[in-house]
């Protein structure tokens, strides 16, 4: 039985307690320290011997709060909460049938001194110095407290407390008490953790505020995404902090229930008018430890797509999220590729999540099922953005092209476009033709992008850099491959690209102009006819 | 036709005499007297004349013979006649070899020990008995002598010794007893020797002493002992040892004497203006034969000069200046050829550069038309990207522009081997042609040829250059010889160092040129990096040098250079001078054009990296991206390649220097939102000037000096995008990329705009405008379709067999090589074991065979045996029964009578 485990636990401590003083007059030999700490522990004794010497509590609770002589104070408080425990250990707190009017105004009362006792450790728990002891012995006086039965007889688990502990904590941001929580009780125990959603979802519902501080942000999210993984099965949720009778404890040891108020938890804070940077927090672990936590994940559904709408990166990172509703929740994203479309803006191949988004594109792309004319457009932004890509992004996109050209087939006229009809030959030899794609269209299937060429790849054939240029070869030369590779290209950079370049070794002795100019900074002389150089013409040197 | 079977049988019996006709009884007589010989005779002319006649000793093909067309081989022999094998033989020559060693196997079996029989001669039918007793004597006699003490010894020998005199008799002839012991007269005087020695060796038997015999005789190689050869082959190294220390000692010899003569041949060879007194102490000397000796010499001496001059060649003819213009021309041609050739990435096979190097490069592989394997995707040498890192998120950055900061974390310090010393010899040597060009001649000015533009300063620091002591080898020794110079004194100073040390004067010239040439490098940008850099004049000429001498040292330079790229990668944003003034030493020492170049590339890179990457904060960064966007096109001039960094960059000034902001997105570029206070605003005043490089690092002091640098820069940038036009105005998508430039100068010159900047550079905008609109125009016009699939279609995999010219029936064709192989080991394994089966079957035959005809034989002797006592036991027993019965009569008789 815990119990009794917790009795002899007790015992024990209070068999230690009165050796420490004694320790402590040898270490420091402050007399008077002593003599308060003796008179502390006596009166500590007298509480427990008999009832009559109830009093003692109050001076205690009053020693506790003297802010004067803080150690002290400690150890009053480390004593009375001593005190609480043994009286709820042995029932004294907790009303029985058949009681005296007199025993009751007693239980009355002791629950007075209780919840004093409980705003004064609430107190020490706003105070950075003396949280880690407070979170203990209110943790500690939480355990107990479940002792306190009602009036069926039936413990139930002190939500209230726990609601007011989780309120303070989250109020002030000190990560290490926060993380001590989160470690040693919000990890562990499973019943714990569940009130403690319960408690978060209820405050942060409550508020009222029309934006939430950085701070209360920054705690319930470390709180809430400190689990990275979602239990899977009811096993691994771990272990009961307090007894709870039979029929409670399966609800809290249910897996649903956790997510439930876990899942009203996130919500609750989704709900909040974040702001962007603190919605790119949310958006980033969204799909790997948000939303594994939902039920229904359908309730991201408002969030994700009000992200993803907002434009920007935000889109950005929010697409993954919505890909995981579309994936697992079979989300029907209404005008998705449309949405998709308008993500490629010129942001987008200079952006840092470009290799993330290019995977994720060419997931949604990967059907064989889509329409040519919508990935004709895809393919047509793209290269038209890589006309103003830097290498690193020309050469993801290529070979994507290509594998979009492989698998959809209709797209090839983009390269080869063979024009049968003779007045339409002529009209093109007259006038020349016409580019039919229209960037300002917004719905990639009305785009006519599939009508037009790629003559930006043709282009980009003649890029500065040698492989660049190689690679945009590859869409005019014969498709004999069944498909590239996309890992092998996503990430480069113009650093890696450099590093590649020197890592070289120079092995035969490189071409040298042959020509040695006669000038380099100054300008020729008329007479000689040489030509100025770049330079010289536009610059002036001096 | 030969007829049928019988008369065939008949006219072969005929013909072997077997039958004939009827014989007189004289002729029968006749034959019946050698009558031996003739039945044998007869009984070998019957057998061939079976074997020929049995149709079943010739295994034939069972529907005839193949047609000739079945195989492609030659038939011959038995094949041609539709024969495939001989039974009757095979099973004969079977049955003899197992006679010859399963049976002796057999009859071996169960039996240890026996006696071999190595007599000489004992197996060999065709000799007779005396022929088998000569050679065996004869064996006997070259038998060695294994001991000075074997009593049968015939010939003493040294004989046995006492306090080394002779212990042998004198001579044999003082005790005659040949004549008295031999009966025979003695054939050989061996054996009577033997007679006279020794009798022991008559006592013993005389098998025994012809078995001796053989042994020694039989196999003559085989008998020699291994001490014997041990000692043959001993002797002969030996010898051959002697040998060569003899050759070696008259080697010796000759050398000695022509070491003696040495002095001699020197005199000969390098005193050749011998003063002449020196002849005539001589020949007052030796006065008797010295004319001769003299002309002797003269001739040898004469002969040698012949034979040491060298021939005389034909002059090249001079060439009319037509003609030198000619060549000029051509050599200029065929460096263009090969300088488009690099552009478009061909890789060049010189004859002289890189004839082993034919790797085929990206764009080749790329452009034959290949069936890509999945793994050549390395085959772009993009390198390894990024290796999976965190993404800039993770780390903390969330700067939209790329990875700058992640990547500079990351960067490896320098990755460049030094190249072995070899190498750089065999390309210096290599180049050392080139350097014969007059161009660098003239540069050089070695000893004689001094070019006026050197020739001035060399004068001016003569007593400088005698205080070098030795060639500068690292930056600071170059520093401190360098630091008193004022900067025009620099390029005599290189040029004073490039001539005393000169690879010509002294072996190791070139390995110290080839140091001095990268520690130009390093000093040209040290000297541009110095907070007061010297006169640009000075740079080039020292930029200059470093061309020169690239030509010689091109490994060394480069490496340099890529050194220094390598630094500037780690501070690529933030450029100093010096590195400007690298990148466009780069850009005219090497060829810019070319695809693949190992310097050229990776400074590319960094300047697009620049331009891509760089968001301009202050007038300083707007100046150094133009000077930057100016290397660009500098680099890319003749190749006309299209950088989107370049456009990104030059579009961006535009936009961000304009005084007010453009109301609509402009194109595809990122905007950069301008720091604020950076656009222009009331330049209307300002002059528009050249920007100065010097813009590049100093800041400005003043607001208006501040505008003039910013006006100067949309200038240029003006200037570069009109230049850029005409690079770019072929390109397939001209229209996508300057439409946005046409849109952004619009803006300039729109009202807001317009008031506030100086007129002459808003007459600039509108011309460029108007001259980009009528490209654009043009570019409209000529765009076509693109057709970029007109390959050659791939063929469709067959079904077909293949028709093969050489059919042959007997062969397997199959496609697949393993299983074809395979099958041709299951077949022979399969072959190999029936044959084996049949082998072993036959051997049990044979054995049964044998056993029944020696237990025939056994139960044959004993049935005679058997019957041999029982005839002998009835013989005996008879005579007792008729001696009994002769009793029984006689007592019978005895009895009548008695």
């Amino acid at each position: 039985m815990p119990s009794t485990v917790d009795e002899t636990s007790l015992k024990r401590k209070r068999a230690k307690a009165p050796e420490n003083p004694s320790k402590r007059t040898k270490a420091e030999s402050s007399d008077e320290e002593e003599d308060r700490q003796a008179e502390i522990l006596l009166l500590e004794d007298e509480i427990l011997k008999s009832k009559k010497n109830y009093n003692n509590i109050t001076v205690l609770l009053g020693l506790a709060k003297d802010e004067d002589d803080p150690e002290t104070a400690v150890f009053a408080t480390v004593s009375v909460c001593r005190v609480f425990l043994r009286l709820l250990a042995s029932g004294s707190l907790s009303r029985k049938a058949g009681q005296s009017e007199r025993e009751t105004v007693v239980i009355q009362w002791l629950k007075g001194r209780l919840s004093d006792f409980k705003k004064h450790l609430l107190l020490l728990l706003g105070d950075e110095d003396s949280a880690s002891t407070a979170l203990t012995l209110s943790m500690r006086l939480l355990k107990a407290e479940t002792q306190i039965a009602g009036d069926k007889g039936e413990s139930t688990f002190p939500k209230v407390f726990l609601k007011e502990i989780v309120g303070v904590l989250i109020s002030n941001r000190f990560e290490d008490i926060q993380e001590e929580f989160c470690e040693k009780y919000l990890g562990e125990y499973a019943d714990v953790r569940l009130y403690a959603f319960q408690a978060l979802s209820d405050i942060l519902s409550n508020r009222h505020a029309s934006s939430i501080e950085d701070d209360l942000f920054d705690s319930v999210f470390d709180m809430l995404s400190f689990f990275d993984r979602v239990p899977e099965s009811n096993e691994e949720l771990g272990s009961l902090y307090v007894d709870l009778p039979k029929k409670k404890s399966d609800i809290v040891l249910s897996l649903h229930q956790q997510k439930k108020h876990c899942q009203s938890a996130w919500l609750a804070l989704l709900k909040t008018n974040s702001n962007r940077q603190q919605r790119k927090r949310l958006l980033e672990i969204m799909a790997e430890s948000i939303a594994p936590w939902f039920i229904q994940p359908e309730l991201l559904m408002d969030f994700l797509t009000d992200s993803y709408n907002a434009g920007g990166s935000l889109s950005l990172i929010a697409l993954s999220g919505v890909f995981y509703l579309i994936q697992s929740r079979n989300l029907d994203y209404p005008s998705f590729y449309q949405k998709l479309y308008s993500l490629l803006d010129c942001e987008i191949l200079h952006s840092k999540h470009r290799s993330k988004f290019l995977r994720l594109l060419d997931t949604f792309l990967s059907s064989t099922h889509l329409p040519a004319a919508l990935v004709a457009s895809f393919i047509k932004r793209l290269t038209r953005l890589c006309l103003n890509a830097p290498p690193s992004a020309i050469v993801a996109v290529i070979p994507w092209v290509y594998n979009l050209f492989k698998r959809h087939p209709l797209c090839t006229f983009m390269v080869h476009r063979v024009i049968r009809d003779q007045e339409v030959k002529v009209a093109i030899e007259n006038q020349g033709m016409n580019d039919p794609f229209d960037e300002k269209e917004e719905d990639p299937m009305q785009t006519k992008a599939i009508d037009s060429c790629l003559w930006e790849v043709v282009q980009l054939q003649s890029h500065y850099h040698p492989n660049v240029a190689t690679i945009a070869k590859i869409i005019s030369e014969q498709f004999t491959k069944q498909w590239y590779n996309m890992e092998d290209f996503l990430d480069h950079s113009y650093n890696s690209l450099v590093e590649a370049e020197l890592s070289k070794s120079v092995k035969k002795p490189p071409v040298v102009e042959f020509m040695i100019p006669k000038r380099i900074f100054l300008p020729n002389d008329p007479a000689s006819g040489a030509e100025d150089n770049l330079f010289v013409k536009l610059w002036e040197f001096e | 036709m030969p007829g049928s079977q019988l008369k065939r049988l008949k006219a072969s019996l005929r013909e072997q005499g077997v039958i004939g006709p009827q014989q007189s009884k004289k002729q029968r007589r006749k034959v019946a007297q050698n009558g031996k010989v003739n039945t044998n005779k007869r009984a070998a002319a019957l057998e061939s004349i079976r074997e020929e006649f049995n149709p079943f000793d010739f295994k034939h093909n069972a529907r005839g013979p193949k047609f000739q067309v079945t195989s492609n081989r030659p038939v011959l022999g038995d094949a041609a006649k539709g024969i495939t094998g001989r039974p009757g033989d095979a099973k004969a020559m079977g049955e003899e070899r197992r006679r010859q060693t399963l049976l002796v196997e057999m009859n071996r079996r169960n039996k240890t020990g026996g006696i071999r029989d190595q007599r000489f001669g004992e197996n060999d039918a065709s000799m007779t008995y005396e022929e088998k007793m000569a050679q065996r004597f004869v064996r006997e006699k070259q038998s060695h002598k294994t001991s000075i003490f074997d009593l049968e010894d015939d010939e003493p020998m040294d004989g046995l010794t006492h306090m080394g005199k002779s212990l042998s008799f004198p001579d044999r002839d003082d005790f005659e007893e040949t004549d008295l012991l031999d009966p025979e007269g003695s054939d050989s005087g061996d054996e009577s020797v033997d007679n006279q020695r020794g009798l022991k060796r008559l006592r013993e038997p005389d098998d025994m002493e012809d078995q001796v015999e053989e042994n020694v005789e039989g196999e003559p190689e085989k008998k020699k002992t291994k001490q014997e050869i041990y000692k043959e082959i001993i002797a002969k190294s030996k010898m051959y040892k002697a040998e060569r220390q003899a050759q070696k000692d008259a080697d010796e010899d000759l050398r000695e004497e022509l070491d003696e003569e040495l002095s001699d041949i020197q005199a000969l060879l390098f005193t050749k203006p011998k003063p002449l007194s020196n002849e005539d102490d001589e020949s007052t000397s030796k006065p008797g034969d010295s004319g001769r000796d003299k002309m002797e010499r003269d001739y040898d001496l004469r002969l040698r000069q012949l034979a040491m001059d060298r021939r005389a060649k034909p002059s090249d003819r001079t060439l009319t200046e037509e003609e030198i213009a000619r060549r000029d021309v051509e050599k200029l041609k065929e460096l263009e050829d090969k300088r488009q050739r690099r552009m478009r990435g061909e890789e060049i096979s010189d004859s002289e550069d890189d004839k082993e190097q034919n790797v085929p490069d990206a764009q080749s592989a790329a452009e034959s038309p290949g069936w890509f394997d999945e793994d050549e995707e390395e085959d772009f040498k993009l390198g390894t990207g990024i290796r999976t890192r965190p993404t800039a998120t993770d780390l903390g950055f969330d700067d939209e522009d790329d990875f700058i900061v992640e990547d500079d974390l990351l960067a490896s310090g320098s990755d460049l081997e030094p190249i072995e010393s070899g190498d750089e010899d065999s390309s210096a040597e290599d180049n050392e042609d080139d350097q014969d060009d007059e161009f660098t001649k003239g540069l050089l000015s070695e000893m004689e040829a001094h070019d006026s533009a050197f020739s001035k300063e060399g004068d001016i620091t003569k007593n400088e250059t005698s205080e070098i002591s030795s060639c500068p080898e690292t930056l600071e020794q170059l520093l401190n010889i360098s630091c008193n110079l004022l900067p025009e004194q620099i390029p005599p100073l290189v040029q004073k160092v490039r001539i005393l040390y000169h690879p010509k004067l002294a072996s190791e010239n070139k390995t110290k040129l080839a140091s001095f040439s990268r520690v130009l490098v390093q000093y040209l940008f040290h000297l541009s990096n110095t907070p007061n850099p010297p006169p640009f004049a000075t740079l080039e000429s020292v930029i200059r040098h470093i061309h020169s001498l690239a030509k010689s040292f091109p490994i060394d330079v480069s490496e340099e250079f890529r050194s220094r790229i390598n630094d500037l990668t780690s501070r690529c944003l933030s450029p100093t001078l010096g590195d400007l003034v690298i990148l466009i030493a780069i850009g005219t020492i090497f060829p810019p054009s070319d695809a693949f170049h190992p310097v050229i590339t990776p400074a590319m890179l960094l300047i697009a990296r620049y331009l891509g990457q760089k968001i301009p904060k202050s007038t300083t960064d707007f100046v150094q991206g133009v000077f930057m966007s100016s290397l660009a096109l500098h680099y890319l001039k003749l190749s006309q390649r299209f950088c989107p960094e370049f456009m990104n960059f030059c579009l961006n000034t535009l936009t961000s220097l304009a005084p007010t902001k453009p109301g609509k997105k402009l194109g595809n570029f990122p905007q950069h939102e301008p720091v604020s206070g950076i656009r222009i605003t009331d330049a209307t005043e300002i002059e528009v000037r050249r920007s100065k490089v010097t813009d590049c690092i100093v800041i400005p002091k003043s607001g208006k000096e501040d505008l003039s640098i910013k006006i100067s820069v949309l200038d240029t940038t003006l200037q570069l995008l009109d230049t850029a036009s005409q690079f770019y105005a072929g390109k397939p998508s001209f229209i996508e990329s300057f439409e946005p430039v046409v849109l952004a100068l619009d803006h300039l010159t729109k009202g807001s705009c317009k008031s506030q900047l100086p007129a002459v550079l808003v007459g600039h905008a509108v011309q460029l405008q108007k001259r980009l609109q009528t490209m654009l125009a043009v570019s409209k016009l000529a765009r076509r379709p693109l057709e970029l699939h007109h390959h050659r279609p791939l063929a469709i995999k067959t079904a077909i067999p293949k028709f093969e010219d050489q059919f042959d029936p007997d062969r397997h064709y199959d496609a697949d090589k393993d299983r074809a192989e395979l099958a041709k080991l299951k077949a022979e394994h399969k072959k190999e074991r029936k044959g084996a089966m049949r082998e072993l079957r036959k051997d049990a035959n044979f054995m049964a065979r044998e056993k029944l005809r020696i237990k025939k034989q056994k139960d044959a002797a004993y049935e005679k045996k058997y019957k041999r006592l029982v005839a002998e036991i009835q013989g005996e027993e008879g005579r007792e029964a008729n001696a009994y019965d002769r009793e029984k009569q006689a007592r019978k008789r005895a009895a009548k009578r008695g």
